[in-house]
């Protein structure tokens, strides 16, 4: 009698039990299409359960199909996979704003995550690891089921750097400068690009994931905004700034704040809120009005 | 004792009728198995083919290979409930275990595993009643004009093998009576004697086949002898089963979705074609015939 109490002790710490499970918080549920420019279904907070994956969340909340034994998202409420004009056009996940080493079935929630799904044209980006439309996440709470403390790198972005701290602070993020940390890279483009990641952008949205490039001019570095089949779309003014988020191997996420001067940085600090951010893969500020890339 | 899936000679329409009638017609209940994964279908080829089994005599066979299909059912449902942790309903919670990784036990996982243990139990019918109901030596002969060596090996394997077996059971036996006093007949003096023995005898088959000319390189013109009145029966049979289960399949009606979360849709047309499988298993049925 006692082996079996001891066994039934063991198994429900182990985290066994019969049904669902108990709440562990909620989440969010994000369903959109083309970059996040149209939302599928509208957004809905769920009670996540012990035993939920992104997959049973989206079930519970959308009609969907899948192939390869349930592990693959085919269609969801009606809007399958397809190759339209030689492009292709699939579903794609991110969990806090961060793509996910995973398959939906497989992500276990822990709470509190922000689940957006898109359906999007992949043939000029096959991979886009971050994006910042989950503001505040991943600051807020981490990713891949950890929480991780945020760094602000100032990287002569001056006040812009200070707005960008407060800014995370009052986001509910910690800061701390340790080894797991997402770094938050300020400051202008000239001095940014030295860093392995935000040199990602120069190899293009197939590299970066990133729908923005810097390209030089009689005037210095310009920000160019791309298109979603990766081809130059505009040329903003100097004044303007850049949020975009990318990732090199398996670190950390890493956000860029940018610019090709001292004022398009700031610009860009001052975009760091959920509603100038929210289901956006990277966002420029023109003007102090957001542009949502890739440019539509 | 013999085994039930042993070839029992009969003078029954599915025992006489030709190799290639009685292959397609047992054959076509495969194919239906293979190709659908309604439990309502794969239901009703299970009991088509167990029904052939019955009224070809050979109820005995089917019923032991239904026995063992189920056994091997049982053990697909227990790893892909343990294995697969996808689907929405989400019964049983074990936790993390080595290399299985996090275990939820789902209902759709069940579900999936039982009509992969179902397609395999089907099978399992289909061929027992194949292994009792057909000469496996007219099998080989029908396939030696398009595989000779095959055949031929195939054929002395099936003759070798039982051969090796009762050598075993006959020197097992001589141990024993030697008395209890003697030392016990290990299993590596066993397989020696086997193993010389089985030398002895592959050379005096390959003399024998030598002497017969199997190394001239004759061409086997084929069996033609071998046809029944039966066979268009189990060639309609087969092939309206088979034609069935492919125009069903362009029209969709396999309807079984285990993930994300079950879909079981029973149309008119899976409706038709699990009555066609269970109407298919009468084609062996003689009248005033006593099944075994």
């Amino acid at each position: 009698m006692a082996v079996a109490i001891a066994l039934l002790m063991a198994l429900a710490t182990a985290g066994c039990g019969i049904g669902v499970g108990a709440e562990i918080g909620p989440v969010s549920l994000t369903v959109t299409r083309d970059y996040g420019s149209e939302p599928v279904a509208p957004a809905v907070r769920d009670g996540a359960r012990e035993s939920d994956t992104v997959m049973r969340v989206l079930d519970r909340n959308a009609t969907i199909e899948t192939r390869y034994g349930g592990g693959f998202v085919e269609s969801i409420d009606g809007l399958s996979e397809a190759v339209r004009d030689g492009r292709r056009y699939d579903w794609f996940f991110y969990v806090n704003g961060v793509e996910s080493p995973v398959g939906a079935a497989d992500f276990t929630l822990h709470g509190g995550e922000a689940i957006w799904w898109d359906y999007r044209d992949w043939s000029a980006a096959p991979r886009v690891p971050a994006v910042v439309g989950a503001w505040p996440q991943p600051f807020a709470s981490g990713y891949e089921g950890e929480e991780h403390p945020t760094w602000v790198e100032c990287e002569g972005g001056g006040g812009a750097c200070s707005t960008a701290r407060d800014r995370l602070l009052s986001a509910g993020a910690t800061i701390r400068d340790e080894g797991s940390a997402i770094p938050v890279l300020v400051g202008p483009w000239a001095r940014l690009r030295h860093d392995p990641a935000a040199a990602l952008l120069e190899g293009g949205p197939q590299e970066s994931g990133v729908f923005a490039e810097f390209a030089t001019s009689n005037r210095g570095w310009e920000l160019v905004g791309l298109g979603e089949d990766g081809d130059s779309a505009r040329r903003f003014d100097a004044a303007t700034g850049l949020v975009a988020a990318t990732r090199r191997y398996d670190g950390p996420p890493v956000w860029l704040v940018t610019g090709a001067t001292a004022g398009a940085v700031r610009s860009a600090a001052a975009l760091l809120d959920s509603a100038d951010l929210r289901d956006h893969y990277a966002v420029a500020t023109e003007g102090g009005e957001e542009v949502p890339l890739p440019l539509r | 004792m013999r085994s039930p899936f042993a070839y029992n000679p009969r003078s029954a329409p599915l025992q006489n009728a030709s190799t290639g009638a009685a292959v397609a017609y047992l054959g076509s209940f495969a194919i239906v198995a293979f190709l659908y994964s309604s439990p309502l279908v794969l239901a009703a080829v299970a009991a088509g083919a167990l029904l052939a089994g019955i009224t070809a005599g050979a109820g005995r066979a089917a019923f032991a290979g239904l026995r063992m299909g189920l056994g091997l059912a049982l053990l697909i449902v227990v790893v892909n409930a343990l294995v697969v942790d996808r689907g929405e309903t989400v019964l049983l919670r074990l936790g993390e275990a080595p290399l299985l990784g996090r275990v939820d036990v789902t209902a759709e996982a069940i579900a999936a595993g039982a009509v992969i243990g179902m397609r395999a139990a089907a099978v399992m019918v289909a061929f027992a009643v194949y292994s009792a109901c057909v000469d496996p030596d007219r099998v080989l002969r029908a396939l030696r004009p398009y595989a000779g060596r095959s055949a031929l090996t195939a054929a002395l394997i099936s003759r070798l093998v039982p051969v090796a077996a009762a050598d075993a059971a006959r020197l097992r036996e001589a141990g024993r009576l030697r008395g209890p006093a003697a030392e016990p007949l290990g299993r590596g003096a066993l397989a020696r004697r086997l193993l010389t023995g089985s030398l002895d005898r592959a050379v005096d088959v390959a003399a024998t086949l030598e002497l017969r000319g199997y190394g001239l390189g004759v061409r086997y013109e084929g069996d033609s002898r071998r046809t029944s009145r039966h066979d268009m029966r189990f060639i309609l049979a087969g092939g309206a089963l088979a034609a069935a289960a492919i125009a069903g399949r362009l029209l969709g009606a396999d309807v079984f979705h285990a993930y994300p979360s079950l879909e079981i849709v029973a149309e008119p047309g899976t409706l038709v074609i699990s009555a066609t499988a269970v109407a298919a298993g009468l084609a062996p049925w003689r009248k005033g015939a006593r099944g075994a």
